[in-house]
């Protein structure tokens, strides 16, 4: 009998190891996927080598040599300090790769913490924090977290903050959700009519079980959250010059359009280029965890 | 008897993220005209995508490979998508389905959904057509119809939603109905009612069915001859009278017994050694070997094929 | 009756939503780090003026109070008085939405329209190039920042093609650009969900039995397909509207349309906070009553919502 049962534990962790490798198998097929995670890791290697792929410092600025069209000596030309343009925009990935994962484990954190809240207990701490989700909800993320920027200044954390502050509601919804599912679920029931505690039960069971979950969230908010930083600094009230960032390269681009089109044009690339990757790897995440939202 | 439809070597695949399924490998039936016509065999067991192959509703990953269906002498299989749909579909033949839940539209009432078969097989003008639903409702022995038409399907309980069903096919007027599983949803108590309508339609109409289930008692209740079915073949077609009396099969004879025994239903065979074969990757040979008591070498290399040994029986058996 | 139950039910829990949305949008102003009026008088504000600006806000009164009033107001129709144009905000808003109005609907109208044939045709054919195709496209389209394609575009067609004017409305041919803008962004977030609830829809077993009574496919796909997507499509719309709202927010100002998303940039730049939750707050309620709306119209479409008084 116990011998049985050994067997029957054996076996069902065998299937869920291949269920894991079942889902890279999913991945890995997607072609778009491994292009999105080619795209990714080349914007993180230029992020760490970004010194040692150019001679030139970001902060430079020549007045003598303002916005030149691109040549030998500045592949993508110079901006309107002088500055060369690759330069920026390679640096440029250092801010958007910070301040997206800021971003989104800022919100994560938030989402999370409060979806769990709310799931678990149920009831009137549900009702309030679903109430609030509701609330923000009603306000365009972008536009709340620009007046939040606008308020608190300008600066790297406080974009961070505003975008956190206003963003959280997905991972909040879909991890409160998850968890009315794991809550209903065999084993959840199981625990706890063997006595174990409730924290014990978030932290062995339901935790583990949303944590996947969080994970490809946190791909999917990625590019949500490199948008709106951008989007911000264009406004005007995110990160902004003399750091090099893609939005505020575009922002200031747009006044010289006509005479340097290249300076808008190529920071807008960079920045779909990164965002298309997150894209491509949230996209086949998806399937691969779910293949039934694809197939059939 | 007149042949109404006739199905010859159908060959149809899946294609699965798994691989390929070979989910019918040359069936065999014939339906004669104005008999209720039963399909048996296990879940998987290909007889419902028979029934929906009929009528040209296989899903998108499904392969005809071969075969032909013949319908009046014409072969269905080839016929265009655009010639079945306005040709066949509701006005030769048509089919009600497993989940009477999800069968009919929740967003239109009765009397919309049945209006639009009267609508589309029967020359009647417009201020007939109400009567004409109630007519079909009432033929189905639904109480109240006259409330009932104007209702949402979400308003009715599983039995009737099967009886609108089979009220909203037969307003299509048919000469071939196919019913697949259409009780298997339903409660014990809710499946007597049903059968006992289908049963005086039958009397009522001469109406032709071709009924699919797991079930051999609703089938000896029903049927005039039989269709035995195991992993994609047909193993054995004989009338009524033979299954009981003179079957050959050795799959079939296990169902018998198993019916005269305590269980009627083939997912509850355990009198069957084994189980019923995945048809990604089938046993070579008769399908039935590895669960067969009376197999002999050649059972595993060469498929039985499916002989008559006399009117209206066949047995495909390498033993008999 | 059931239906007016249900309507009742939807209008009781929006009131907690829009108390919600007033507090939200009145707390902002207090995040900031030192006194709003200093920020709003520059460094070199008298005390005088500093206390006179106080008073004249109501600032000096305990918070409570100073939401209260604030909420009496509003409801009233006063919004306060912009620091930067000296003028009411109600007015300067009223000038100024109608532009934003028009953007809106009309980068909406585009998305929904454009999304939703691609999103069916897609799901129709599934798998084939075109599928790909409108994966791929609605790919595209997302990973861009709705700032940098409205550049590009006032780019080609304005100042090299010249086919549209550069700056202003000025009429239909000004409109489309900014219209194409969002159009094209927000229809992404329609087509693959039309994609996905249309394949959903098309597996169900009402379609298939309205096949096997000899429906046409059109027919079917017009009638009991389409008419069953549009519960979902229609909580699409509403989850959208925000953003669609952001977006043209964000395009305006490329396109210097003198609207309510350049009045809202250039006052939280210029930290003129009453006009800025003017702006917050039309913008919520609006999603508000979207929302709402959207909620009543589930009820129109799907009767067993009526029934139920929920979602299924």
């Amino acid at each position: 009998m116990s011998e049985d049962l050994q067997k029957e534990i054996a076996s069902l962790k065998q299937k869920k190891t291949g269920q894991m490798y079942l889902t890279w198998l999913r991945f890995k097929r997607n072609r778009l996927s491994v292009v999105g995670l080619s795209f990714v890791l080349l914007v993180i290697f230029i992020a760490i080598f970004a010194p040692l792929l150019t001679p030139y410092e970001p902060y430079d600025t020549n007045p003598f040599r303002r916005l030149e069209s691109p040549s030998r000596e500045h592949l993508l030309g110079t901006d309107e300090l002088g500055r060369d343009l690759l330069t920026r925009l390679l640096y440029g990935s250092r801010i958007a790769l910070q301040v997206g994962i800021l971003i989104v484990l800022f919100e994560g954190f938030i989402g999370i913490s409060f979806g769990l809240l709310a799931g678990y207990f149920g009831g009137w701490i549900d009702e309030i924090i679903m109430r609030l989700v509701d609330v923000l909800r009603s306000f365009p993320v972008i536009i709340l977290a620009m007046a939040i920027a606008g308020i608190m200044g300008q600066g790297l954390f406080n974009v961070v903050l505003a975008i956190g502050l206003v963003g959280w509601t997905t991972y909040a919804r879909m991890v409160r959700g998850k968890i009315l599912s794991i809550k209903e679920s065999d084993y959840v029931e199981a625990a706890f009519a063997t006595g174990e505690s409730t924290v014990s039960v978030i932290l062995r069971y339901i935790l583990p079980n949303v944590l996947p979950t969080a994970i490809i969230m946190v791909c999917i908010m990625m590019p949500t959250a490199l948008i709106a930083s951008a989007t911000l600094s264009f406004l005007g009230v995110g990160v902004q010059p003399p750091l090099p960032c893609w939005g505020s390269i575009a922002a200031a681009g747009r006044d010289y359009i006509t005479r340097a089109p290249w300076i808008s044009t190529t920071a807008g690339i960079f920045i779909m280029f990164t965002v298309l990757g997150f894209n491509f790897i949230g996209d086949g995440l998806r399937d691969a965890f779910d293949p039934t939202s694809k197939r059939n | 008897m007149e042949e109404l439809l006739k199905i010859e070597q159908l060959q149809v695949a899946f294609s699965t993220e798994e691989g390929p399924v070979e989910a019918l490998d040359g069936v065999e039936l014939t339906i004669l005209q104005g008999t209720f016509h039963g399909l048996i065999g296990e879940t998987g067991c290909g007889k419902s995508v028979t029934g929906q192959a009929i009528l040209g509703l296989l899903d998108n990953n499904a392969l005809i490979k071969g075969g032909r269906i013949l319908y009046r002498d014409q072969d269905l299989l080839r016929l265009s998508p655009r010639k079945i749909e306005r040709t066949i579909r509701g006005k030769e033949i048509a089919m009600i389905f497993q989940d009477p839940g999800s069968s009919l539209n929740p967003l239109f009432t009765i009397k919309n959904q049945i209006e639009e078969a009267i609508r589309l097989h029967r020359k009647a003008p417009a201020e007939k057509r109400e009567e004409m639903v109630l007519q079909a409702l009432k033929q189905v022995k639904l109480p109240d119809a006259e409330n009932l038409m104007y209702r949402y399907p979400h308003q009715l309980s599983g039995g009737m939603k099967q009886r609108v069903m089979i009220a909203m096919m037969l307003a299509c007027n048919p000469k071939l109905l196919i019913a697949d599983e259409p009780t298997t949803a339903l409660d014990v108590s809710i499946q007597a009612q049903f059968i006992k309508v289908l049963k005086e339609l039958k009397e009522k109409l001469s109406l032709t069915v071709l009924y699919i289930t797991h079930d051999l008692a609703v089938i000896s209740e029903l049927c005039d001859y039989v269709s035995v079915m195991y992993a994609g073949r047909i193993a054995e077609n004989l009338s009524m009278r033979d299954l009981f009396k003179d079957p050959r099969h050795p799959y079939t004879i296990k169902l018998v017994n198993s019916v005269l025994g305590a269980t009627t239903t083939l997912d509850q065979l355990e009198e069957i050694p084994g189980s019923v074969p995945r048809l990604i990757n089938p046993p070579g040979g008769c399908r039935f070997h590895p669960r067969c008591e009376e197999a002999i070498p050649v059972c595993s290399q060469e498929a039985p094929p499916l002989r008559e040994i006399k009117a209206n029986h066949s047995v495909a058996c390498h033993r008999r | 009756m059931k239906k007016g139950r249900y309507v009742l039910k939807r209008l009781v829990r929006t009131i907690p939503i829009v108390i919600g949305v007033t507090l939200v949008t009145f707390l902002i102003l207090h995040l900031t780090p030192g006194d709003p009026v200093r920020i709003m008088l520059g460094p070199y504000a008298t005390p005088e003026n500093i206390a006179i600006l106080r008073a004249q806000y109501g600032l000096d009164q305990p918070l409570p109070v100073q939401y209260l009033t604030w909420l009496g107001n509003i409801a009233r129709g006063d919004f306060g008085t912009s620091i930067r144009y000296n003028r009411p905000v109600t007015e300067l808003i009223s000038d100024r939405i109608g532009i934003t109005v028009l953007l809106t609907l009309s980068g909406l109208f585009i998305s929904v329209t454009l999304g939703s044939i691609l999103g069916i045709l897609a799901a129709l054919k599934q798998n084939s190039w075109l599928d790909y195709l409108c994966t791929f496209q609605a790919m595209f389209w997302i990973s861009i920042p709705g700032f940098w394609l409205a550049i590009i575009f006032l780019y080609i067609f304005g100042l090299q093609l010249r086919w549209v004017p550069i700056a202003g409305l000025t009429g239909f041919v000004s409109l489309i650009l900014p219209a194409l803008t969002i159009g094209l962004q927000e229809e992404a977030w329609f087509a693959r969900p039309m994609r996905a609830e249309m394949l959903g829809v098309l597996n169900e077993g009402y379609i298939k039995a309205a096949r096997a009574k000899g429906v046409r496919y059109f027919q079917v796909v017009v009638k009991h397909a389409l008419r069953n997507v549009m519960v979902p499509m229609i909580t699409m719309l509403a989850l959208r509207l925000p953003w669609v709202i952001a977006g043209s927010v964000v395009v305006e100002v490329v396109f210097a349309w003198g609207g309510m998303g350049s009045l809202l940039v250039n006052s939280v730049l210029a930290r003129d906070y009453p006009v800025v939750q003017g702006v917050l707050l039309i913008i919520a309620l609006s999603v508000v009553a979207a929302n709402l709306f959207a909620d009543l119209v589930y009820s129109l479409v799907d009767p067993r919502i009526r029934v139920e008084g929920g979602k299924k």
